[in-house]
């Protein structure tokens, strides 16, 4: 390099300070704060809808900040104040509505409060187990804007979606409430939208909707029924439990179906009423539109017949029990069991098949075939009914029609209102009866005959001692003597016997009595024997295989 | 000038920050490089106060939707409850445990707010060139510089509790908005106190001393 020529014509450079910027970058970084957060609040703002007042009687569970109000289950508002009216009357609830439902919120919409109940519809759903009260809300036709409204006691009914309203006529609620749903084959399909008492105070009115397209399986001959909670039924056919669902087991429900005899209807017109049966087997039964009462006497115990037990025909379930009772004969003033029947001969009809059928039924509707048909039944055919125990285990009793050719002849009085039917006697009694019967034996026993029995024959058993007594007396005299000179003979004879033992002891057990030594070699031999016994013990608790299959070659080591 | 109050600016030396090696600097406003370790010499961090004050203003307005906006959202049995920081502090304390109540509102809310106002005090008395308590106000400064990376254990715990716990259906946690400006804030603030130059407290009282410096305008 060669050095710089120094040339003092040319321009010194000058160094100019740089210039820093007098904003730094880093201003960036509040700025970029400063704009998300008011990004954030200005999003909040906009999307903050309206504020609405509800006014209810009573803030049933309604807590600021938790209670939401939800339309179509979605959340479209939370109450986020609740204070006591300016009277102390009522109850303002304030709400948020969000943004997106803001355009809900017209003159017509209602607002009701939801109460508690416990929803498990599907494993997804348990969050809302324990959701609490909320805010229900149907929305409005009208176009104007609402800010002020007023809640409703009760829930209005689901205007806004496909699906028809029914209402049900049931004995008692059960453990219905509002919300509760409706199954159709264990589908939900509807809920119940209210309940309240019929006009007469004697029946309670359950409104259902019931959601397309279920509502189109409704019609004149579906049966509903209470499906609430879990059924066990004990009865002479023994436990049965059912339930619909864990839902209708927890929060109770209703259930419908077609009988499996309807016919095809047209789907029920909206607001049809239905009668709303206690379970399922009620419901489905074919409606007995034959029905005969009869009335039996039993001479017996009705212990464990109760109202609705069956009555069968040969096995086969063809009526129940409606009454039991008691019934007096003012003549004999003899009391005996009456229990009243009804029999519904269409469904043992039912049971035939083919031209059976059509015969069968042609009888069981004309009421002189049926008189007649049962008629020669009882009195050609022996046919009597008979208390007979369904459970021996609870003792449950029904009544069973059988035939007995051998019964004494009996006639039907179709006369009376309810014909009285021929009993025969239960050949099963049951265990009751039996250990009944053994005590009435045991109390008919004669004690004071057996005490003096007892006395005889301990008389007879003194004097029969005191005749042993004689007679050893005798023995003492008589045959004592005879006995000390046989023992004296027999003490000889003894010691001769010592004698030839001993004269045997030397030949057989001396030293060298051959005796001895025979003897020896025989133990010996046991001895041996003994030994290979225990071996071959030995070998067969090892091998115990060796018994089939022969000892195993023995492996050289 | 007694040797306690004569800083190396004053010398016209640079300490390198690194290896704190005293050096005579290439040119004042380019000091240059340290001949031990290399570190990029510089007599004042640049634009120190600068930066300090965006990064200070930056996490004051953070500070707010992180106090204002959940920092968690628990759900349990389906009903969703979004918490704050505040909301959390009044909780506890309601509930009874007012020891831990005390805990989370000074880690949480005191302590930001007050490293906010610590450093926004630094900035203003040095650029004011307030003297006297030049030895205090170091003293607080080290003591916001030790104080803030403990304020990441609420971002900490409110991370741990979500990723634990996740019991759905019957209960789980979700993160809010306000943990992220809250994280921000504490972020933001350590960064500005970096960015601070202690040695700034320092110049007010070397100027002092210094009549040159004093007639400056």
């Amino acid at each position: 390099m060669t050095e710089p020529a120094a040339h003092p014509t040319l321009p010194q450079a000058t160094v100019v300070p740089k210039k820093h910027r007098r904003i730094s970058v880093v201003w960036i970084i509040p700025i970029l704060a400063a704009v998300v957060a008011i990004g954030i609040a200005v999003q909040r703002i906009l999307s903050e809808g309206p504020a609405i007042t509800i006014v209810f009687k009573a803030a049933q569970g309604i807590e600021a900040g938790k209670t939401f109000i939800k339309y179509k289950d979605v959340n479209i508002g939370t109450v986020t104040a609740v204070q006591l009216t300016e009277d102390y009357s009522k109850v303002t609830v304030t709400a948020k509505i969000t943004k997106s439902a803001a355009g809900l919120m017209v003159d017509d919409a209602q607002f009701w409060v939801v109460e508690p109940r416990i929803t498990l519809s599907g494993v997804s759903g348990l969050g809302t187990l324990l959701s609490g009260n909320y805010i229900g809300f149907a929305a409005g036709k009208s176009g104007k804007t609402q800010r002020d409204y007023t809640g409703l006691d009760v829930p209005p009914s689901l205007t806004g979606q496909p699906g028809r309203k029914f209402t049900l006529k049931a004995a008692r609620l059960g453990s219905l409430g509002i919300g509760a749903p409706v199954y159709y084959h264990s589908l939900e399909a509807g809920q119940v939208i209210a309940y309240q008492l019929a006009p007469d105070g004697k029946a309670v009115d359950v409104d259902i909707f019931v959601n397309a397209p279920y509502d189109k399986y409704v019609n004149s001959e579906t049966r509903f029924w209470n499906a609430s909670g879990v059924d066990v039924t004990l009865g002479a056919s023994g436990v049965q439990v059912r339930t619909e669902s864990l839902v209708a087991l927890v929060a109770g429900g209703l259930a419908f179906d077609a009988p499996p005899f309807a016919t095809v209807a047209q789907p029920a017109t909206a607001k049809t009423v239905f009668t709303l049966f206690a379970d399922q087997p009620s419901a489905l039964k074919q409606p007995d539109a034959v029905a005969q009462h009869y009335v039996l006497y039993f001479n017996e115990s009705l212990r464990g017949l109760s109202v609705g037990a069956p009555v069968t025909l040969l096995g086969l379930p063809g009526g129940e029990v409606t009454e039991v009772g008691l019934d007096l004969d003012a003549a004999t003033q003899k009391l005996r069991g009456r229990v009243e029947i009804v029999s519904y001969p269409e469904r043992l009809v039912g049971r035939l098949t083919g031209q059976q059928l059509v015969t069968a039924e042609a009888i069981a509707h004309s009421i002189q075939q049926r008189r007649a048909f049962f008629q020669r039944l009882v009195e050609q055919k022996g046919m009597r009914a008979q208390l007979q125990s369904g459970n021996l285990l609870t003792g449950q009793l029904y009544v069973a029609f059988d035939f007995f050719p051998d019964a004494k002849p009996a006639r039907i009085d179709w006369k009376q209102d309810k014909p009285v039917l021929p009993v025969a006697l239960s050949t099963l009694p049951n265990l009751e009866a039996k250990v009944g019967s053994i005590l009435t034996k045991l109390d008919k026993l004669q004690y004071a005959e057996i005490g003096a029995d007892l006395r005889k024959a301990l008389a007879s058993f003194d004097k029969t001692m005191q005749e042993t007594n004689t007679m050893l007396a005798h023995i003492d005299t008589d045959v004592t003597p005879e006995l000390k000179s046989a023992i004296a003979e027999f003490r000889r004879a003894t010691a001769s016997a010592d004698k030839a033992i001993k004269h045997t002891d030397a030949t057989l057990l001396g030293p060298d009595a051959p005796g001895q030594q025979e003897l020896r070699d025989a133990m010996q031999e046991f001895t041996r024997a003994a030994r290979s016994l225990r071996i071959l013990t030995d070998y067969l608790e090892r091998h115990p295989e060796a018994l089939i299959r022969g000892k195993a070659e023995e492996e050289n080591p | 000038m007694s040797a306690g109050d004569l800083s190396a600016a004053a010398a016209g030396l640079v300490s390198c920050e690194t290896c704190s090696l005293l050096t005579q600097p290439v040119h004042p406003n380019h000091p240059g490089h340290c001949p031990r370790c290399g570190a990029e010499l510089e007599s004042r961090r640049p634009r120190s106060i600068q930066t300090t004050w965006a990064l200070v203003i930056a996490a004051a307005i953070c500070y707010i939707p992180a106090n204002l906006l959940p920092v968690m959202n628990t759900t349990t049995l389906g009903s969703t409850e979004p918490d704050t920081i505040i909301g959390g502090v009044v909780f506890l304390y309601t509930s009874g445990s007012w020891p831990l109540a005390l805990i989370v509102l000074i880690a949480s809310v005191m302590v930001p707010i007050g490293k906010l106002i610590a450093l926004a005090y630094l900035l203003v008395t040095v650029q004011r060139g307030v003297k006297g308590g030049e030895r205090e106000r170091t003293r607080l400064y080290r003591m916001v510089e030790i104080i803030g990376r403990w304020s990441m254990l609420d971002v900490f715990v409110d991370t741990f509790t979500v990723a634990l716990v996740q019991l759905s259906p019957l209960m789980s946690v979700e993160p809010g908005m306000g943990v992220l400006f809250f994280a921000a804030v504490v972020v933001l603030t350590m960064i500005a106190v970096e960015t601070f130059d202690p040695r700034l407290i320092w110049d007010a009282a070397a100027r002092q001393q210094d009549p040159r410096q004093e007639t400056k305008p």
